[in-house]
């Protein structure tokens, strides 16, 4: 087992410049850090499986471990500002573009977002890493949680996981059974009889809502490919029951 | 199913093949069932031989076709509710082990290992680890490609009206699409078979029994084995010692069935009646399955129904298929009549029926499927 480092220590230290915090948890053949450390404050040691044994003494905040972990567990912290903010340093491997003066959201290690940050400076230690180093100022109470961050896209009511997609071919189709338009098309071409038989074996329609909210886009996409009236297609079997309904209801329980 | 299996072991032999299609793939039965390829429940003898043989046939045509007919030999369940159900599960899986196949009886403890939070009522079980379970919409639609690939064509909402017999031999079919000529017609009717024989007077006695099968929400792997009640099979095989104990499941055929699929929905059945072509689900065949299921399983009264369907099954009045050829016309062959086991045993019977209809001869014998075992 390693030692990485008391953090109170680390927090004390950090009032005085920039210094690292590893949250390496995995116990993995894994010592890009100890290598790339000239001050020698982390050691891995003889078996490569070890968590890292850090010493925040010896650390300079030069931020090559940052760059060099391929597990992005390594950050550092800066209290220097004594502003009741706190600067942090992390891995950025996103393929948005960020630079210095964004807005960005700051990420936990679950990615979900704490807050705004401001990014203060964007490096990178060599020009083939793939690892940008982003500089961000956060409220001092999430400096210890913030893992990541990600570019927020400025529009009203941003919601930030939900794009919408941008092509209609990639509308899902039949939601249940998460099928988009596109396959649904596909499979319209697939040279079916009925709307039945291509229901059957595409799946489109046999989810939870039975069809109620997809049918009529597939008799669409059908009758396109097939060269026939919507009518000619026909509609699917209606069966009971007419919504989900508990099966201890249907056996009797609670009338 | 019979049809697209019997073209596609027929094509493999480099026959020239036409399915003709009243409606669409897997439109009747095929399309309205469960997929159990269940061995256990067949009767002893040929029935079960036919099943055995057409089980191992399951693994290859999985690797042989494009589609993933989400074949899975997860093992079968038949479940006793009371002490006299297991003595007669207990006694028939002896008759099953010498005719060779692999089944265990359970204890009740036993059984909560492979059915975890099965019903406290449950007095035992049998286990046979060669059932396994397919997809039948998908084990159709890619046999039919598969064949299709080969050669076959396949007409489509095309109804067969006529056969034209001359000098005691089969030479066309009069279709709405027109005339085909061919001195080798196969019947893979299903529940039209009885219709077909008439074209060619004969009687083909098959009627359509009715199977009502509920289906709920799709959810997380929640049963891991194809699992039915005793009283299935005693529907099934008429065991005097499995019946349904109340007058209504008895007149529904009633017996229990459960089966998760691929997709994660679970297939509740079923039951076994004579409604003639009706095809409709029943108020009180839904109402009775949900009922039989939660004796059996408890916990699965939490679930959602979103379905009930009824498949009509090509049911002749032994239950055993009807294979082979008619007296005074040649060139005519029946592949029918497998009642609920078309799935199941697909595979061989379109081995068989190519065999006969290229060679003349069958690597099995078929003669207890004969037409004339009824005369």
């Amino acid at each position: 087992m390693g030692e990485s480092g008391d953090i109170d220590e680390i927090w004390r230290r950090a009032e005085g410049g920039a210094v690292a915090i590893l949250d390496c948890r995995e116990e993995i053949p894994c010592d890009p850090c100890e290598a790339v450390c000239a001050r020698g404050a982390i050691v891995v040691g003889k078996n490569v499986c070890d968590l890292p044994r850090y010493d925040p003494g010896l650390c300079n905040g030069c931020g090559r471990c940052v760059a060099i972990c391929p597990g992005m567990a390594i950050y550092l912290l800066d209290r220097s500002s004594r502003d009741g903010g706190a600067r942090l340093t992390l891995p950025y491997e996103m393929k948005e573009e960020i630079k210095a003066g964004d807005e960005v959201w700051a990420l936990d290690e679950d990615g979900s977002p704490l807050g705004k940050g401001k990014v203060v400076k964007t490096a990178k230690m060599n020009k083939r890493d793939h690892s940008l180093l982003v500089t961000v100022d956060v409220p001092e109470e999430w400096a210890l949680k913030v893992r990541g961050v990600r570019i927020r896209v400025m529009s009203i009511g941003e919601p930030l996981e939900v794009r919408g997609c941008q092509r209609e071919e990639d509308h899902l189709l039949c939601r249940c059974e998460e099928i988009s338009r596109s396959q649904a098309r596909e499979y319209a071409a697939m040279g079916f009889n009925s709307l039945r038989a291509l229901r059957r074996f595409s799946r489109v329609g046999l989810g939870y809502c039975q069809g109620r909210f997809c049918q009529a886009m597939l008799v669409d996409e059908f009758s396109t490919a097939a060269f026939r009236d919507r009518e000619g297609v026909g509609v699917f079997k209606v069966r009971p029951p007419v919504r989900p309904v508990k099966l201890g209801r249907l056996g009797g329980e609670n009338g | 199913m019979i049809g697209a299996a019997t073209a596609y072991y027929l094509c493999k032999e480099g026959a020239e093949v036409m399915i003709v299609e009243a409606e669409d793939l897997a439109s009747g039965a095929s399309g309205a069932c469960d997929g159990f390829i269940s061995l256990q429940t067949k009767q002893l003898g040929s029935h079960l031989d036919l099943a055995r043989e057409s089980a191992q046939l399951f693994p290859a045509i999985a690797e042989d076709l494009e589609v993933d007919i989400e074949y899975n030999r997860c093992g079968g369940l038949m479940l006793a509710r009371n002490a006299e159900q297991l003595k007669e599960i207990r006694a028939r899986a002896k008759k099953l082990k010498a005719a060779g196949l692999q089944v265990e009886v359970l204890t009740p403890s036993d059984l909560k290992e492979r059915l975890p939070d099965v019903s406290k009522d449950i007095k035992g079980a049998s286990y046979c680890e060669d059932d396994a379970q397919v997809n039948p919409y998908k084990l159709t639609l890619g046999m039919a490609q598969k064949a299709q690939e080969m050669g076959v064509t396949i007409l489509k909402g095309c109804k067969v009206e006529n056969i034209v017999v001359t000098n005691n031999r089969v030479r066309e079919v009069n279709t709405t699409a027109g005339s085909i000529h061919s001195r080798r017609v196969i019947c893979a009717a299903g529940t039209g078979s009885n219709q077909i024989g008439k074209m060619i007077i004969v009687d083909i006695p098959i009627m359509p029994q009715r199977g009502q099968i509920l289906v709920t929400e799709a959810r997380e792997r929640l049963l891991d084995a194809i699992v039915s009640g005793a009283e299935y099979l005693g529907t099934k095989a008429n065991i005097a010692g499995l019946m349904p104990a109340d007058e209504e499941a008895s007149k529904l055929g009633l017996g229990f069935t459960a089966e998760q699929t691929a997709s994660g929905n679970i297939l509740l059945g079923s039951t076994r009646e004579f409604a003639g072509f009706d095809d409709g689900t029943t108020p009180e065949a839904i109402n009775a399955i949900a009922k039989n299921a939660i004796g059996f399983l408890p916990w699965i009264k939490d679930l959602d129904v979103i379905r009930s369907f009824a498949g009509l099954r090509p049911y002749s009045p032994d239950g055993l298929p009807i294979l082979g050829t008619v007296k005074g016309v040649k060139g005519f062959f029946m592949a029918t009549g497998h009642a609920g086991d078309g799935i199941c045993l697909a595979a061989i019977t379109g081995r068989l029926i190519s065999e006969l209809v290229l060679d003349g001869e069958t690597s099995m014998d078929i003669e207890p499927f004969s037409l004339y075992r009824f005369k």
